[in-house]
């Protein structure tokens, strides 16, 4: 298991990045932290002619807040994510997701624009930018573009990201103030992908939800929005058979497939289960504030 | 595929290498600097064998470039403590019989580096998920959990 | 957390080097990275190979293009079946055993295919990187042939695995004894259920890896192998290519790991030997993970319909059993394919008072890498069936399990017990290990807690298993069924040299168990030396001139003895030479710590001084006496049958209601291992194997699909499970020393894996008990469990999920 032979470039502009993107064509890959590319290198699934490393790319790890959003560099590890006060602050949901996500090793390396662009559909992240609404940033040479995350993610291990692109930022939205979250996730093994999970944020006022957004990992090709089951909670008191009818739209609402460690019935039933704890959680964190 | 030049500090000494991009630090370190205590076990980032410190942090070196490693400092199980005068890690680890056919060790002594010095480690809890991207076959954990948890406690009397 | 419950008392009692937490000698080297694995072995000029292996689960081998690969860029050859025939002879496993039909051994698959992850094509480049690039040019046509993957299909022989053989039955056995079908149809009460275990790899951390390096003055060949059994492979060696054994040295130096995975002779070994002789180059291959998880051998892969009779007390009166082994592609060298399913059925009876059994047994060739040993064969499949078919009739009978057992257990006065399929237990605390577990989980105060937190809506589970095991088996008996290899002997040859240090060199090798420190603690015990002093050889086979390796649980009981008989015979010769310089009769010189001295005088001199003497000062010791003493002695040890080891392990579970995870709460083991050397060892061991029967029983599963692809090739999807879902454990050590072996000790290696994987079902089976679910597959994995609680539920009527 070695992997195939390579060109190797160094990039420390975006500006370099995508220049030699755009001379290279399809035939080159950026590399961030390589956690995901290098061990399908090394099966030798992929064997790009050329790898150009993004990771001297400044800043690296940036997070900060700016009018109304959280910007998160591409290059941002998930260590980062993980130890950020501001994340924990303005997106507990984040952090919490993160306990989740791989190794200390792997965290130490990965990054949030690799998590992203590789779009396993059992990633964390992805899951989070789309319950999240992220706005995502990708540069190509002379131009710039966004993509909301509910655009961005195509298909298992695909995504809208041009093969001439790299994602370069990721926008987060605050939350209403009050909002509560919560994040489920079942692994057969700590620190696996989970066979699926569901994370949660509700906004309530004067004991009624404003605003409930789910997001599914694991369930299908990409990460989903349970938009049916968001509806029937929006407006509800959150009582036990609103939250019930919520699972049955859950379950109702994605197609998962059969694979080497779940059924498709088992993924589905599980969904149903990790969304109503993500949404009591939610709730149950939720102030009534906004009233 | 043309070779690149580097440098790189490892164990606190400097070497200069031409590679081949795609040589993984791996065996780089195992073969070109023969420094054989960094173990291999999948290559592919599950096993935790390949654990070593790169500028400070753990990483799998089987996902990593040697290339990537230019200007680093990278720290492997040889440079902990010596055979005489072992580290107060590798002794815990000895005195809880914390490995067998030892393969796992280096590897599992570099995650709890880089676990001592990032989190508080104060439940077994804690201490399990830390060592969770660290397979070993041999001893069921129960002994590794038994040293990193006495190294955590050490680690609390140095500071105070 | 290692238990005491007799052991403190016999500490107190014996406060000798052996049963001392004496800290490992291998420690130092392996914590500083100092120790060398055979991949750490660089030398100059070594070349590597990658394999072409078979994508095709059955199929006819067509042309084979190589001439991309030969042009490729440091590449040296690239070789297939021919090449290798050419310099090696055939080598087949065989058995005395009737209805057994043994195939061969091809190094590179000749003709046809018969797995996927079949070593196809060897091609030989400057590094692994370039023969990976290589290989990737080889392109290999296949005419596929009907698959033989399912293993009930295959029973039918619809489509011949080997033709040669003439069925894909390539060993069948039957024990029977006592009158089953009378007691069956008169007994009261009778449980039985379909039980399957699914397919495992031992998965050591070190992947398997071999050196050849070919010394063309000598003509002599050395394997650098991480193997279990260099001795083993050294005398198959010789007659593959035809060498005298002092030209063929096989070395295990540090091996990581092996669980039996290492135990056998591989393909890949052979040709490496065959090229490092064609190229004159040292030839070098180490499989990576892929590989490993794909062609190394696997295990635990059974079928079993079981029927268990009791009367309305619970006395067991009968017992039938019908076993299919999945033995995968070939009949491994040298253990066969009957190695495991033989074992699933002698072992079935467990430590029980049971009189009517019968076992048949068949193993079936399939399209799957070849079954080998792996910890605790076949017994971890038959002390599942058994408990679970003791947990099944308990309920049946309203009774607790733990007094089902009590009432069955062989007891104390009823050894030597011969069990159903004739297996002699001589002595072991069966009921002690029963009793002493439940004590330690205290188990009243559980059930207790159990039934509370089942009112609160919790799936808490508890479960016990019982067993025992033949361990440190001598010449009488062979390790696999009519294998035609000695596995009973162990010898030692103990020298002390000039400067007055100990060497003892053995033929097992160690892999992980710390024998290089219970030797050592054995040799300075018996010798009358400090354990610093004892140098221990293992793992050479030029250091003995017959050896196996370890496997089987036996190289504490039988390197031991041997390492007991010959340090007794040295220090005797010892005694003898220094009475010439204590001028003291033999009978009142003692030797303790590297010292001898005359009882109660202060003359003494050290072993230093008394090898100087020996060696070099050649007036001190009459010349005659010098001729006829040796300092140094051999002996061989040969436990003749073997002895027992009993144990009983108790897991507490809990069951997510919703998502069907199982957490293992609670763990402890109670194992009657004989004499201790070394408690600290003893326990790691257990844990070890625990952590692995663990695996077996909720994790670990290697699986193909109905065309036989593997779809389990990397650790994110063969489980191996971490620290996260492995429990802390308890060990409670019973040392009841063994009556038949010298020394008192038994073999403990394998127990952990052979209790787990039965009490982890039955725990799990405990927590579902308001179900009607029958849990009779191992692995439970979630998705089981989801389908196996619906399954339940639905015949309820009483359904909670949709689809
Ligand atoms: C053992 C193991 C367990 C893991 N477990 C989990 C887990 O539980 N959850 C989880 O989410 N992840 C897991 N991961 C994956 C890990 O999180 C990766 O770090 C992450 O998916 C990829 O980030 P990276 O920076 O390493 O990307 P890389 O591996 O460098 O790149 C991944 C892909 O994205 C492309 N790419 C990277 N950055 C950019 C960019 N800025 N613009 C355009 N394209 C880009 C690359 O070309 C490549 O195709 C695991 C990995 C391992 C090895
Ligand atoms: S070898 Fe790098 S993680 Fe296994
Ligand atoms: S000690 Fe052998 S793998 Fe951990």
């Amino acid at each position: 298991m070695k992997p195939p032979a390579f060109e190797y470039v160094v990039a420390e502009t975006v500006e370099e990045a995508t220049a030699r993107l755009a001379e290279y064509g399809d035939d080159a890959r950026p590399i961030a932290g390589g956690q995901s590319l290098v061990p399908m290198m090394n099966f030798r699934l992929v064997s790009p002619a050329v790898l150009i490393d993004i990771r001297k790319i400044a800043p690296p790890d940036t997070i900060e807040e700016a009018d109304g959003h959280v910007r998160i560099g591409a290059l941002t590890r998930h260590r980062a994510l993980e130890t950020s006060p501001l994340i924990a602050d303005r997106f507990p949901v984040v952090t919490a997701a993160m306990k989740h996500v791989a190794h200390l090793a792997i965290r130490n390396r990965g990054t949030i624009g690799g998590s992203l662009c590789h779009a396993d559909p059992a990633a964390e992240l992805p899951a989070i930018a789309v319950l999240l609404d992220a706005r995502i940033s990708v540069a190509r040479q002379g131009g710039e573009r966004t993509i909301e995350a509910r655009d961005f993610f195509e298909g298992a291990l695909w995504t809208a990201v041009g093969d001439d692109e790299i994602v370069t930022r990721i926008d987060l939205p605050l939350l209403p103030p009050g909002a509560g979250w919560g994040f489920h996730e079942f692994a057969r093994r700590h620190g696996d992908f989970g066979l699926a999970g569901a994370a949660a944020t509700v906004t309530k006022s004067a004991g009624r939800a404003t605003e409930v957004r789910i997001a599914l990992l694991g369930v299908g090709e990409t990460p989903v929005r349970a938009h049916a089951a968001e509806a029937l909670l929006t407006g509800s008191d959150f009582g036990p058979d609103a939250v019930a009818a919520a699972a049955v739209a859950v379950r109702d609402g994605i197609d998962p497939t059969d694979d080497l460690h779940a059924s498709a019935d088992y993924r589905r039933h599980l969904a149903g289960v990790l969304a109503e704890r993500a949404l009591a959680d939610a709730w149950g964190r939720a102030g009534n504030g906004a009233s | 595929m043309e070779r690149i030049d580097i440098s790189l500090s490892v164990n606190g000494t400097t070497y200069e290498r031409s590679v081949e991009p795609r040589r993984l630090l791996s065996d780089f370190l195992r073969d070109d600097l023969r420094l054989t205590g960094t173990h291999v076990g999948c290559e592919h980032g599950v096993c935790g064998a390949c654990t070593v410190l790169l500028d400070g942090d753990s990483v799998r070196s089987c996902l990593t470039f040697a290339v990537q490693c230019d200007g680093a400092s990278i720290r492997t199980v040889e440079g902990l403590g010596e055979i005489g005068a072992l580290d107060p890690l590798q002794e815990s680890f000895r005195k809880h019989h914390a490995l067998q056919c030892g393969f796992c060790t280096p590897g599992m002594l570099m995650t709890a580096v880089d676990l001592l010095a990032k989190y508080p480690l104060s439940t077994d809890d804690e201490i399990r998920e830390g060592l969770s991207g660290n397979l070993c076959r041999c001893t069921g954990y129960v002994n590794i959990v038994s040293a990193v948890r006495e190294a955590a406690a050490a680690r609390g009397n140095d500071k105070a | 957390m290692s238990g005491i419950a007799t052991a403190g008392a016999a500490d107190v009692a014996r406060p000798g080097i052996v049963g001392a937490r004496v800290q490992r000698r291998e420690d130092p080297r392996l914590l500083t990275g100092r120790g060398t694995y055979v991949d750490d072995r660089k030398v100059d000029g070594a070349v590597h190979i990658a394999f072409c292996r078979s994508d095709r689960a059955h199929a006819r081998i067509g042309r084979i293009d190589a001439a991309g690969a030969r042009q490729a860029p440091g590449v040296l050859g690239v070789f297939t079946a021919g090449d290798i025939d050419a310099v090696a002879r055939p080598i087949r496993a065989t058995s005395n055993m009737p209805d057994y039909r043994a195939t061969e051994l091809e190094p590179l698959a000749r003709g046809k295919v018969r797995y996927v992850g079949e070593p196809v094509v060897a091609v030989v480049a400057e590094n692994r990187y370039l023969a990976e690039d290589a290989a990737g040019l080889v392109s290999v046509d296949y005419d596929p042939l009907p698959e033989v993957t399912d293993p009930e299909a295959a029973l039918e022989d619809r489509a011949l695995l080997h033709e040669s053989a003439g069925t894909n039955v390539i060993a069948a056995r039957e024990f029977a004894r006592g009158d089953v079908d009378g007691a069956m149809a008169g007994a009261a009460i009778v449980v039985e259920d379909r039980f399957r275990i699914r397919r495992k790899t031992p998965s050591a951390i070190e992947n398997r890896s071999c050196l050849a390096e070919f010394e063309a003055g000598r003509q002599a060949l050395t394997l650098h192998a991480s193997t279990q059994v260099p001795g083993l492979l050294r005398d198959a060696l010789a007659e593959i290519f035809d060498l005298p054994g002092r030209r063929l040295r096989v070395v295990a130096p540090d091996v990581g790991g092996g669980f039996g995975a290492k135990a056998s002779l591989y393909p890949e070994e052979v040709v490496v030997c065959a090229l490092a002789m064609r190229l004159g180059r040292p030839v070098k291959w180490t499989s990576d993970r892929m590989e490993d998880l794909t062609a190394t051998s696997q295990a635990f892969d059974e079928i079993v319909r079981a029927r268990l009779a009791l009367e309305p007390d619970g006395r067991f009166v009968a017992l039938d059993a019908d076993v299919i082994g999945d033995v995968g592609a070939y009949s491994i060298y040298p253990w066969t394919a009957s190695l495991e399913p033989v074992q699933v059925v002698s072992f079935l009876p467990g430590p029980y008072r049971l009189q009517n059994y019968r076992g048949r047994v068949r193993a079936v060739a399939t399209s799957k890498a070849p079954m080998g040993p792996y910890r605790g064969v076949g017994r971890p499949i038959s002390t599942f069936v058994m408990e679970r078919l003791v947990d099944m009739a308990a309920k049946k009978l309203a009774m607790d399990p733990a007094e089902l057992r009590a009432r069955n257990l062989v007891r104390d006065d009823e050894f030597p017990y011969k069990s159903g399929s004739g297996i002699v237990w001589d002595r072991s605390g069966f009921q002690d290990c029963l009793r002493s577990a439940l004590d330690r989980f205290g188990y009243a105060q559980r059930r207790t807690e159990q039934a509370a937190a089942r009112n609160e809506g919790r799936l808490v589970g508890i479960g016990i298993a019982s067993y025992a095991e033949l361990t440190g088996i001598g010449s009488r008996i062979s390790a696999a069924p009519g294998m035609p290899i000695n596995t009973g002997t162990e010898r030692a040859t103990i020298e002390i040299d000039s400067t007055g240090g100990v060497t003892a060199a053995f033929g097992i090798a160690s892999h992980g168990q710390g024998l290089e420190t219970t030797l050592a603690q054995i040799v300075a015990e018996e010798l009358g030396v400090r354990v610093e002093d004892v140098e221990i050889i293992h793992g050479d086979s030029a250091a003995v001139a017959h050896s196996t390796g370890t496997y089987a649980s036996r190289s504490t009981v039988l390197a031991g003895g041997a390492a007991t008989l010959s340090a007794r015979a040295l220090r005797k010769q010892a005694i003898e030479a220094a009475s010439y310089l204590l001028e003291a009769a033999e009978a009142d010189i003692e030797m303790r710590g590297g010292v001898i001295s005359v009882a109660g005088t202060d003359s003494s001199i050290t072993l230093r001084e008394l090898a100087r003497a020996f060696y070099t000062e050649m007036r001190r010791i009459p010349k005659e006496a010098r001729e006829s003493l040796e300092l140094s002695a051999s002996a061989t040890y040969d436990p003749f049958f073997g002895t027992t080891t009993g144990a009983t392990h108790v897991a507490e579970v809990e069951v997510d209601p919703q998502t069907f995870g199982v957490t293992v709460r609670n763990y402890v083991v109670a194992e009657d291992c004989g004499r201790i050397v070394n408690p600290m060892i003893v326990d790691g061991q257990v844990h070890g194997g625990v952590a692995q029967g663990i695996g077996a029983a909720l994790y670990e599963e290697v699986v193909h699909d109905e065309s036989g692809q593997i779809l389990t090739g990397s650790f994110v999807d063969y489980v191996v499970p971490s620290a996260a879902e492995i429990p802390d454990m308890a060990v409670i050590h019973l040392e009841t020393e063994s009556p038949s072996t010298l020394g008192g000790y038994r073999g403990m290696g394998e127990g952990g894996t052979i209790g787990a994987p039965a009490a982890i079902a039955n725990a799990v089976a405990d927590a579902l008990s308001g179900l009607d679910a029958r849990v009779n597959e191992l692995p439970i994995t979630p998705d089981r469990l989801f389908r196996l609680i619906r399954d339940a539920e639905q015949r309820k009527g009483e359904s909670r999920y949709e689809a």
